[in-house]
């Protein structure tokens, strides 16, 4: 910054502060105030007709569509579902009765609201696990020089890409419990005895099982977009600091670690944000797959939400249940937001 | 001098009054003439009638609505849109079109029958539903608990979908067992069948099958969910101990694991992979047998609800309701579609290959169709009598669909099964029916 002159409505904004010198007798001091009086009501109206003001005005103007578009599209949804979390709203009713924290104790009240939060958070963990290690290896590989590289950069992406209905509809049949293609595989290869055997996995019907289960397709999903994120964070490192790397003598992780990793953070924190976001809020996955059962084993907020707020129609209620991701996220995106900050200056 | 005329005595009868009273008048009696004529009026000519209409199970009896709805429409000069969505995505459907203040005219319930959430703002259909009642000898006596509120129907009951008990002939006498007349029979033959690799199951999951087939026993071991007005849960009782020793029972000695993870069409599978000795389950068991495994299916009989307690049969049936928006501007065309539907609901229930029932007492003259001619299928002609629904013998309240949706009953059953105390788990199901309540009273 600097090596531009100061504007003039500055210097003269500035000459108006100087303090009045304290020998210059009363008359002077008289008239200094009326002077300083005139100064004062004539400068708002010159501060509106200066140049800074009008950058100022400029500036605000061009950020006016994208705040306008954030408050509208998230804000208000926002604040809507802060104001039904604590209002009696249902469905069926246009208007609702402000009741306080009532839905939030209503929740606290149902020992299947701490199963959905606590399963919420290890699916979300879990799988944020996996995404990263599969994205990750993925990126890796496809880095690498190979016939047919872009086609296969195309096909990976077709998880991703599937309506979930029809992808989970198809994981459901291979977690079937006596069709499934994955137990008759390993039923093959003698890993499990026959179907009907005691180490006969039933995918959708076991507690931790069909938590994982549901975790397993949520990964199969998103990881592919977890690998396009880390992709384009490889492919923006400049091949000369790498080699200058290899040149010191690096091994493959020394220069992961500390050559690739720091050089996009910044992509990565955003990656990882949006796939957070992602996984907590991903009704899709469970509802299709086990409705929460069995015995809400893999029940979720979003499905617990869904459940209690559209279906029974005590959208209150389901708001609160909702809203209970809110304060999941925040200090998360604010820890990432202020490390991206960090990196930035 | 002349004397004054009499001032007329005021009428409470002013001119608004009046216009409104004769208004309703004609209208009322113009819809009952139109109804026993069955001509549509004039004044629906050239308008637009929207359905949303679930995608059946059967997709022929898509097929069949779809240009049955367009033929009316054509006879009537009424433009017919039909719009078919996952019955499960109904109720998100009807939150947003009630939200907006628009979208369909008539709209499709089913299983999780809303009427009592958005009665308010739901045409009244009583006039058709007594013209109907009228007509074809009344309606099922658990009909009117899925429509009534406040002495008014706010929707009109179309079919149901009824689930018998399916077994296998083969191999109950290939072991010298009784037909499971009662639920202690089938209990007898599951114990017995399952060694031999011949298991039963029921769903334990959260899927319709489970809140349904369970509720089934249930009420035939006497067991009530709520009490006739609906006002409050009666679910922690002496019955409901007995019932649940004996699901455990028939879980334990008949079942595998497996149901914990079934979905609505898994039994249909597990009978038609030869795997079931027996099944509760809808028509559409029988009928995917029939498509995949002639051998079975020949073996495969159909039996009335086995009772519970000596002589005590209910049955839960998944229900299926049409409703009229209040805001829909064809409320008209809605009621004449409907009542023309109500007249065509045998064909209906030929088209779904016996899958939809009728409600009203009439259409149960026998033989009925399509069930009334195969012999294996005439046994359901006598279910209406053993027919009830969510919230028996209440009926389905707002707090009973949250408890449906949300799964209770099947959970409470389910953390039975896998060996939590049976008093913890009524602790846990009783505490959820009563919190559910007192939440929806409060509002």
């Amino acid at each position: 910054m600097g090596g531009g002159r100061i504007p003039p409505d500055l210097l003269e904004a500035q000459a108006g502060m100087t303090p009045s010198s304290p020998s210059s007798g009363p008359d002077a001091a008289s008239a200094r105030a009326a002077g300083v009086s005139v100064a004062v009501r004539a400068r708002p109206r010159r501060w509106l007709a200066s140049q800074t003001s009008r950058r100022l005005a400029f500036g605000y103007l061009l950020l006016a569509p994208a705040v306008l578009y954030v408050l509208l599209l998230v804000g208000a949804p926002f604040v809507f579902s802060l104001f039904m979390a604590l209002s009696d709203a249902s469905v069926a009713d246009t208007t609702a009765s402000f009741v306080g924290l009532e839905n939030f104790r209503a929740a606290f009240e149902s020992d299947v609201f701490f199963i959905a939060l606590r399963n919420s958070i290890g699916f979300t963990l879990v799988a944020a696990l996996f995404k990263g290690m599969l994205g990750t290896s993925l990126a890796f590989l496809l880095l690498q020089p190979f016939w047919g590289k872009k086609f296969i950069r195309g096909l990976v992406v077709i998880p991703f890409t599937l309506p979930i209905s029809i992808s989970v509809l198809g994981w459901k049949w291979m977690y079937d419990s006596q069709f499934s293609v994955i137990n008759w595989f390993l039923s093959t290869i003698g890993v499990i005895g026959s179907y009907g055997s005691a180490d006969w996995p039933i995918w959708l019907g076991q507690p931790h099982l069909a938590l994982a289960a549901c975790i397993m397709v949520n990964v199969w999903r998103n990881f592919p977009f977890s690998a396009i994120v880390l992709l384009a964070g490889f492919t923006s490192v400049p091949n000369e600091i790498l080699d200058a790397a290899r040149v010191d003598g690096t091994s493959f992780f020394q220069r992961f670690r500390h050559v690739v990793v720091p050089m996009i953070a910044p992509i990565l924190l955003i990656g990882f944000l949006f796939d957070t976001v992602f996984t907590l809020s991903d009704l899709g996955v469970v509802y299709l797959l086990t409705q929460g059962g069995p015995a809400n084993a893999t029940k979720i907020l979003p499905v617990l939400a869904y459940q209690v707020g559209i279906q029974a129609g005590a959208l209150g209620r389901g708001a609160a249940i909702a809203l209970f991701l809110f304060p999941l996220l925040l200090p998360l995106m604010i820890l990432m937001l202020r490390n991206l900050k960090r990196r930035e200056y | 001098m002349m004397q004054q005329p009499a001032k007329p005595a005021p009428s409470a009868l002013n001119r608004r009054n009046f216009l409104a009273t004769a208004g309703a008048g004609v209208a009322g009696s113009s819809l009952l003439t139109m109804l026993d004529a069955r001509q549509a009026p004039a004044q629906i000519k050239g308008t637009t009638l929207r359905i949303l209409q679930w995608s059946h199970f059967i997709p022929a009896y898509d097929a069949w609505y779809d240009k049955f709805a367009k033929e009316w429409g054509e006879k009537n000069g009424v433009k017919v849109r039909v719009d078919h969505i996952p019955h499960l995505d109904i109720p998100a459907r009807m939150a947003a079109e009630f939200a907006a203040g628009a979208g369909h005219d008539i709209i499709y319930n089913g299983s999780s029958i809303l009427t009592r959430l958005y009665y308010k703002n739901l045409v009244d259909l009583t006039d058709v539903s007594e013209a109907a009642a009228k007509k074809y000898g009344g309606w099922i006596p658990a009909a009117k608990s899925l429509v009534e509120v406040e002495g008014r129907w706010y929707g009109l009951p179309i079919f149901y979908i009824l689930a018998p008990m399916t077994y296998r002939k083969d191999l109950f006498e290939q072991n010298n067992l009784k037909a499971p007349d009662t639920w202690e029979l089938a209990r007898v033959a599951a114990r017995t069948l399952k060694p031999k690799g011949h298991p039963t199951g029921i769903a334990l999951s959260q899927c319709a099958d489970a809140n349904l087939f369970w509720r089934s026993m249930f009420w035939s071991f006497g067991g009530t969910e709520a009490t006739p007005s609906g006002d409050a849960p009666t679910i922690d009782s002496k019955e409901l101990r007995e019932f649940l020793k004996f699901a455990k029972a028939i879980f334990d000695e008949g079942m595998t694991p497996e149901v914990f993870s079934w979905d609505d069409a898994s039994d249909n599978r597990y009978l038609a992979s030869g795997i079931a000795c027996w099944i509760h389950d809808a028509i559409s068991a029988y009928r995917t047998t029939e498509d995949t495994n002639p051998e079975v299916f020949k073996n495969l009989v159909l039996m009335l609800e086995p009772q519970g307690l000596p002589g005590k049969r209910v049955s839960a049936a998944a229900p299926n309701v049409w409703m009229v928006w209040k805001f829909s501007k064809n409320q008209q065309a809605a009621k004449e579609f409907l009542t023309y539907l109500i007249d065509n609901d045998l064909e209906g229930m030929v088209q779904s290959r016996g899958y939809n029932m009728p409600y009203l007492n009439d259409r149960y003259k026998k033989p009925m169709p399509v069930i009334g001619t195969d012999p294996k299928l005439q046994i359901l002609q006598d279910f209406p009598k053993i027919v009830a629904f969510y919230g028996q013998p209440g009926p389905s309240t707002t707090p009973i669909q949250e408890i449906v949706n949300t799964f209770v009953f099947p959970d409470m059953i389910t953390k039975f099964c896998r060996g939590m105390a049976m008093e913890e788990a009524i602790k846990w199901g009783v505490g959820e029916y009563r919190r559910i309540y007192s939440k929806h009273k409060q509002a």
